[in-house]
């Protein structure tokens, strides 16, 4: 589903990957670890399209398609989507607004018609049963005023109503909460299925005990210099990095 | 030389002085006072920008142009755009009362709706003393000129303790016209003793007139009365308009307008509200949009007068294209008027890197015991916001309309009328080209 290949990219005018390689097949999760300043956020960033990363050399193939060609909204509607790790607060543009502004753009674009409001809403309201989120949250500004935990549930929300085939979770771990964290795995694993990719990206490995990984991978210094399965993962928390850097280094 | 170019070399005032001669003879009292006015217009000319309150704004363009006295013109049917209330409506087509058009439960109780012009035919010597009461003196030289030449308008009357239901809703229609015209609509509202009323201005124009409107609307609210007034400028893409709105307020009363600002390729709207009794409360808010060559200039002045009175103002610009936007806020508080609290906030869009937005807080305060805060931003669309939306499927065009509709929404918010609530969402819709798969 994707492959990433030889990746170079600067974020801002700074070299932050050197030469990424990564194959991502349907159905399956992976689990990209590292330390701060590897590069796990600028990869989430570049795959996502935003603005201010440039990418210098390598390609990004997702299914099939130049993913760097295409714009954000493309991207998104082509079924990618990724969490972010500081989710946005967009005062005045209610949570439902952009949840079905979203669905509609991206069922558009698959050539469906809009879905009619008794519909969209019970499918949101099922969504958000799972995400242990109430109602309320639906006619409030985009994450205006919302915990760190909620914004974090608010973006598996998205994601659970837009159904991506690659999903990216950039640091969603990040700052939640033991209650808050099986919520959001719970969400997680509610979209594990054969044709969809999830991609974690995350410091720690605690995240990875809810939702287990088929892979895992160690970037350090813009590249991936170890991969394995979820062992590996449990291994980096006992050992730390030090030893992965090492041995790639020999 | 031919007559025509003759014509055209006479200067402006000269220009203004001929079409008044053409309009009214007489020496009736009225008359008298429209020449007087007329004269004060005609020695101090148009505002230039060497005046301090016309710093931003340009009137060399208004001034090049001849515009004459507007008749009533036939208009068959009720437009598209006009809100759809419940209440009183007055249809006023270029400056004159049309009476077809106005609708039938034209008086709600404790509420008497006049014309101007009914309230000239009836009681001459009643509107000659409050013209010379309210304008003779002061006022600037462009209300001197609605003096001079207004038709007609709207007089409303509420009685002491009258609540009305409804809206009071007055449209200012502009009709399509091969020659430049001009009308000079007046309002006048006296709100009795704790009465309570929403009074609605509409200013629209057909899509390919050059006309100027030249309004003054004026409000005297008793004690413990409380007017809200929405004022929607909404003018034709070539049309001039210029807004004189005043608010006098007695003890324990309350004024609130939304000002707001969509159309003509100049306009402005210069508010005052004169606190004059203790316990009185203004609040102002207006939302201005230009886009392309539009220049839209919003001053306000509110003028605490008397001690414990308190206003609040919010405004917000959005420019495009080459829009140019100028916000002025002035609040005044008066050596003996304490226990003040006024707030200002002025936010700005900028949409394009040729637009431009002038705001400018001025607050004179010869009081000690006064609180007194005003914030102004001017910034551009934030550009993580737009990614956001993006990355959730949104085109780049219905992101940058969901963020200026969001914007917009912090003044749109607080209109409380559901109808006109809705016909702003959608203008401003229209206006960004937000599409329709962004629409909820």
């Amino acid at each position: 589903m994707l492959t990433i290949k030889n990746l170079h990219a600067l974020a801002g005018e700074k070299q932050v990957l050197h030469g990424l390689d990564l194959e991502v097949g349907a159905g399956e999760v992976h689990a990209i670890m590292g330390p701060n300043g590897s590069g796990k956020s600028t990869l989430a960033q570049v795959l996502a399209g935003r603005e201010g990363y440039t990418v210098t050399d390598g390609s990004v193939t997702y299914k099939g398609k130049d993913l760097l060609a295409l714009p954000p909204e493309e991207r998104a509607r082509e079924g990618v989507f990724l969490a972010f790790q500081y989710p946005v607060e967009i005062p005045g543009v209610n949570n439902v607004y952009l949840l079905k502004a979203g669905l509609n753009a991206i069922r558009k674009h698959r050539g469906e018609s809009e879905m009619d409001a008794f519909e969209f809403l019970t499918l949101v309201r099922e969504k958000m049963k799972l995400m242990q989120m109430d109602e309320s949250f639906l006619n409030r500004g985009v994450n205006e005023g919302f915990s760190g935990g909620e914004k974090k549930r608010n973006e598996i929300l998205q994601m659970a109503v837009l159904e991506p085939s690659l999903a990216l979770l950039d640091e969603t771990d990040s700052g939640l909460d033991i209650d808050a964290l099986r919520v959001v795995a719970n969400g997680v694993n509610s979209l594990r299925s054969p044709e969809r990719a999830i991609v974690l990206v995350t410091h720690y490995q605690r995240l990875l005990d809810y939702i287990e990984p088929d892979h895992v991978h160690v970037l350090s210094g813009g590249k991936i210099i170890k991969s394995g399965d979820k062992s590996l993962a449990l291994e980096l928390e006992k050992r730390g990095y030090d030893w992965v850097k090492q041995e790639a280094a020999a | 030389m031919s007559a025509v170019s003759a014509k055209n070399a006479a200067s402006p005032v000269e220009r203004y002085k001929n079409a008044f001669d053409a309009r009214w003879q007489g020496d009736d009292e009225l008359t008298a006072l429209r020449r007087a006015a007329l004269e004060q217009f005609l020695s101090a000319g148009f505002p230039t920008q060497r005046d301090e309150a016309w710093k931003y704004t340009n009137l060399r363009r208004l001034e090049s142009r001849t515009f004459t006295p507007a008749d009533t013109s036939a208009l068959d049917a009720h437009q598209s755009e006009w809100l759809t209330t419940a209440g009183t409506r007055i249809v006023l087509v270029n400056g004159h009362c049309l009476p077809a058009l106005c609708s039938q439960k034209a008086q709600q109780p404790g509420a008497t709706v006049l014309t101007f012009k009914q309230w000239i035919e009836h009681e001459p010597a009643a509107v000659a003393a409050y013209l010379k009461e309210h304008d003779q003196l002061g006022g600037n030289t462009l209300e001197q000129l609605n003096l001079a030449f207004f038709e007609d308008g709207v007089v409303v009357n509420l009685a002491d303790n009258a609540v009305l239901d409804e809206p009071v809703y007055v449209v200012h229609q502009s009709t399509s016209s091969a020659s430049q015209r001009m009308s000079h609509p007046r309002i006048f509202v006296r709100a009795g003793r704790n009465s309570r009323a929403t009074i609605i201005e509409h200013y629209l124009g057909a899509n390919d007139a050059e006309y100027f409107t030249n309004a003054v609307t004026r409000f005297e609210i008793a004690a413990g009365g409380s007017v809200k007034h929405f004022r929607v400028q909404q003018e034709a893409p070539r049309a001039f308009h210029i807004g004189h709105i005043q608010a006098k307020l007695a003890r324990d009363a309350r004024y609130s307008i939304h000002d707001i600002a969509f159309g003509a390729s100049l306009g402005r709207s210069g508010i005052t509200a004169l606190l004059e009794g203790s316990g009185s409360h203004a609040a102002l808010f207006g939302l201005f949009a230009p886009m392309g060559n539009q220049h839209l200039d919003a001053h306000t002045r509110l003028d605490h007068i008397a001690p414990h009175t308190t206003s609040e103002e919010d405004y917000r610009g959005i420019a495009g294209g080459k829009g140019r936007g100028v916000f002025n806020g002035k609040v005044i508080v008066r050596p003996d008027a304490q226990q003040i609290d006024a707030r200002q906030s002025s936010r700005n869009l900028l949409l394009s890197p040729t637009a431009e937005i002038d705001t400018k807080p001025e607050l004179e305060i010869y009081a000690n015991d006064v609180k007194c805060s005003h914030g102004a931003t001017t910034g551009q669309l934030d550009a993580t916001a737009l990614f956001y939306l993006r990355s959730r499927g949104l085109s780049e065009s219905d992101a940058r309309a969901v963020l200026i509709r969001a914007f917009a929404e912090s003044i749109l918010s607080t209109i409380d009328l559901a109808p006109l609530h809705a016909a702003l969402e959608k203008q401003i819709d229209e206006r960004f080209k937000l599409a329709n798969e962004a629409k909820a």
